[in-house]
């Protein structure tokens, strides 16, 4: 019983932020129907650049900097990069966020080297004790905090021109650039936002875990979650972070306990699989249907 | 293939039209490039190592472009099946103790096998989809692996040779690779010249088409994977006897991001592309672990930022010849040729 409160807690404070970093890939899709593999290094880069602001700046001028750069971060790829890969085949764009990735990644090992730093403590440390199990305080914070943040970008999505502007793009684009949507600046602010929630997700971790270079890999589990989800559905996505996060922790960790060692780590590509071989647009996700 | 046909060159028998090298600069050509081949150990000395590394991962992404670059099924799973293969390797020669030309075949199998089991469900999901389960599939051999040898997973491998005869050095290593790298190259231009590769380009191009027009999809794309798999274990097979000494850490999505590099940069639809993408990564990687000693005398900095300093590089190549030469390396020399064709004057 402890096991099942301690893991469900854990699972849920975890799923927010997965559910945080599986939204800004959601959103990117939807907008630009790039899948961004270069999103876990986005999360690294963002905890590694609030880490180094924190040490010249009090910490909400930091992380609010962070999500600014993050922003202009967003912009340059999209201008550099995507603009002239506009329209070209999928594999070509799938294999420039890989390398986009790998431009990312070798910058924020370059600037602050690969080893574990740590935020400065702003957030109260300390366990909470729920019947019998303990989940760190950490823990419940960043889960607010995610939640937050996904209803602030749920009312944006909602009540402004631009929020507008994006979900017609995505939903049928030659018809929004005709109504005086422009897709460039669709596509500019979604990978401006999905940087955002990145580099927010990279900040919630890193306060909790600590930043090292393994925080890249949390962009796969996110990755899981929105192929869980649907790739092209936010509230999938959202939704399928918390799906991940509890198996994780709850099935992932009992085996992982008592039976296989490891096995919590593996547990997100298993359900990756196992979507793939099911439904493989997922829980929310359009189904593509393919003509000649 | 030939972009300018030499004056005079009429072709009289379709064997003649079909040949691998259809003009006489090109067999020459080719002649010169085994010859160079050949004498490489002569010619680099104590950097043999380099052609050595460079022929496994050409022979690795050879079939990667078979897979990727022909018949359009993206894979981020390639270094997995290196893995398979080195492992079956170590396996039947360690503990099967059978000799290492037996192992190499075996090793290849046994990743085909692999292959075309992860080749199955490409028939249901494709494009992105497909390109995700293989990223699935990377992580579960990875974690395999890792679990069924226990701890690290690091193992010993005898080295290559047979009978009484035993490869020790670079030098006798690399004859050895040289001739199946050949072999391999030759196999891969032959393939995609007969029926099933103009399948797989049919299929890279429209599957649905493709199946309309009488080609047995599963059959393709199973082969296709298959195929690349095969390439992967014995480049992996090849590695394992080459290094003595495999972990898993040889085989990383890392490793399968730079197969993807090295058919991107050296061009997708060609097949001097994976030879020309190996040798740049190779001399890129290698080339600034060689240099780092030199440059942090000049810039003591350089010894922190040298292997991210591979990475930006590599990033920025990849994304640079995207935008301005989806072609690659091997377009890049074609279009040397097309230009000293007719040099020096423009018509």
């Amino acid at each position: 019983m402890e096991f099942v409160i301690q893991s469900v807690g854990m699972g849920l404070a975890v799923g927010s932020i997965y559910a945080l970093i599986a939204l800004g890939f959601a959103l990117l899709f939807k907008a630009t129907k790039v899948l961004n593999l270069a999103h876990g290094e986005l999360v690294l880069f963002g905890g590694y650049l609030a880490i180094a602001l924190t040490q010249v700046l009090p910490f909400p001028l930091a992380v609010l900097g962070t999500l600014a750069f993050a922003a202009l971060l967003g912009f340059a790829v999209e201008r550099v990069i995507m603009r002239p890969l506009f329209g070209q085949p999928l594999l070509s764009v799938i294999i420039v966020t890989l390398a986009l990735g790998y431009i990312i990644r070798g910058l924020t090992v370059g600037i602050w080297g690969g080893d574990t730093r740590q935020f400065p403590p702003v957030l109260p440390a300390g366990l909470i004790h729920l019947g019998g199990a303990q989940i760190p305080q950490l823990g419940i914070w960043s889960a607010l905090t995610a939640l937050l943040l996904l209803a602030a970008f749920g009312l944006f999505f909602r009540m402004t021109y631009l929020g507008i502007a994006m979900r017609a793009a995505a939903n049928e684009q030659l018809t929004a650039s005709t109504l005086g949507v422009s897709l460039m600046r669709v596509v500019a602010f979604a990978w401006a936002f999905a940087a955002i929630a990145a580099a927010i997700g990279g900040v919630l971790l890193g306060l909790w875990l600590g930043v090292n270079v393994a925080l890249g890999f949390v962009g796969l589990k996110a990755l899981a979650a929105v192929i869980l989800g649907g790739l092209d559905s936010i509230p999938g996505a959202i939704l399928g972070g918390f799906i991940v996060g509890l198996v994780e922790n709850l099935i992932g960790g009992y085996i992982d306990a008592h039976i296989i060692y490891g096995f919590k780590e593996i547990t997100a590509f298993l359900i990756i699989l196992a979507v793939m071989l099911i439904r493989p647009y997922g829980l929310f996700g359009t189904e593509h249907i393919e003509r000649l | 293939m030939a972009a300018v046909r030499p004056c005079g060159d009429f072709k009289v028998s379709y064997a003649a039209d079909m040949a691998l090298l259809d003009t006489s600069f090109y067999r020459a050509g080719f002649a010169v490039l085994v010859a160079a081949l050949a004498a490489a150990p002569l010619l680099l000395g104590r950097y043999i190592f380099l052609m050595n590394i460079i022929g496994i991962f050409a022979i690795g992404a050879t079939g990667l472009a078979i897979l990727t670059g022909f018949t359009g099924q993206i894979s981020l799973g390639h270094a997995a099946f290196m893995a398979v293969g080195a492992y079956a390797s170590a396996f039947t020669s360690e503990r099967l103790g059978l000799p290492f030309p037996a192992a190499m075949v075996v090793a290849s199998l046994v990743a085909f096998l692999f292959g075309a089991a992860v080749g199955l469900p490409s028939l249901r999901i494709k494009g992105l989809y497909l390109a995700i389960a293989t990223l699935a599939f990377q992580f579960l051999i990875e974690y395999i692996i890792i679990h069924a040898t226990g701890g690290t997973g690091a193992i010993l491998v005898p080295p290559a040779g047979l009978g009484r005869f035993v490869v020790e050095t670079e030098v006798q290593f690399y004859y050895l690779l040289l001739a199946l790298w050949l072999g391999s190259g030759i196999f891969a231009a032959n393939v995609l010249r007969s029926r099933y590769g103009l399948a797989f380009m049919a299929v890279r191009d429209r599957d649905y088409a493709a199946e309309v027009l009488g080609i047995n999809l599963l059959r393709y794309k199973v082969l296709s994977f298959g195929l690349a798999a095969f390439y992967a274990g014995l480049a992996g097979s090849l590695w394992a006897h080459y290094n003595k000494l495999i972990t898993p850490e040889h085989f990383t999505i890392l490793t399968s991001i730079d197969y993807i590099a090295m058919i991107v940069i050296g061009g997708m639809g060609s097949i001097w592309g994976p030879h020309l993408g190996s040798a740049f990564v190779v001399f890129l990687s290698q080339g600034l672990k060689i240099l780092t000693p030199l440059l942090i005398k000049v810039l003591p900095v350089f010894g922190k930022i040298a292997v991210p300093a591979r990475e930006v590089l590599f990033g920025m190549v990849i994304v640079g010849l995207l935008i301005w030469e989806p072609g690659g390396l091997a377009m890049l020399l074609r279009k040397l040729k097309r230009y000293l064709d007719l040099w020096p004057f423009a018509y």
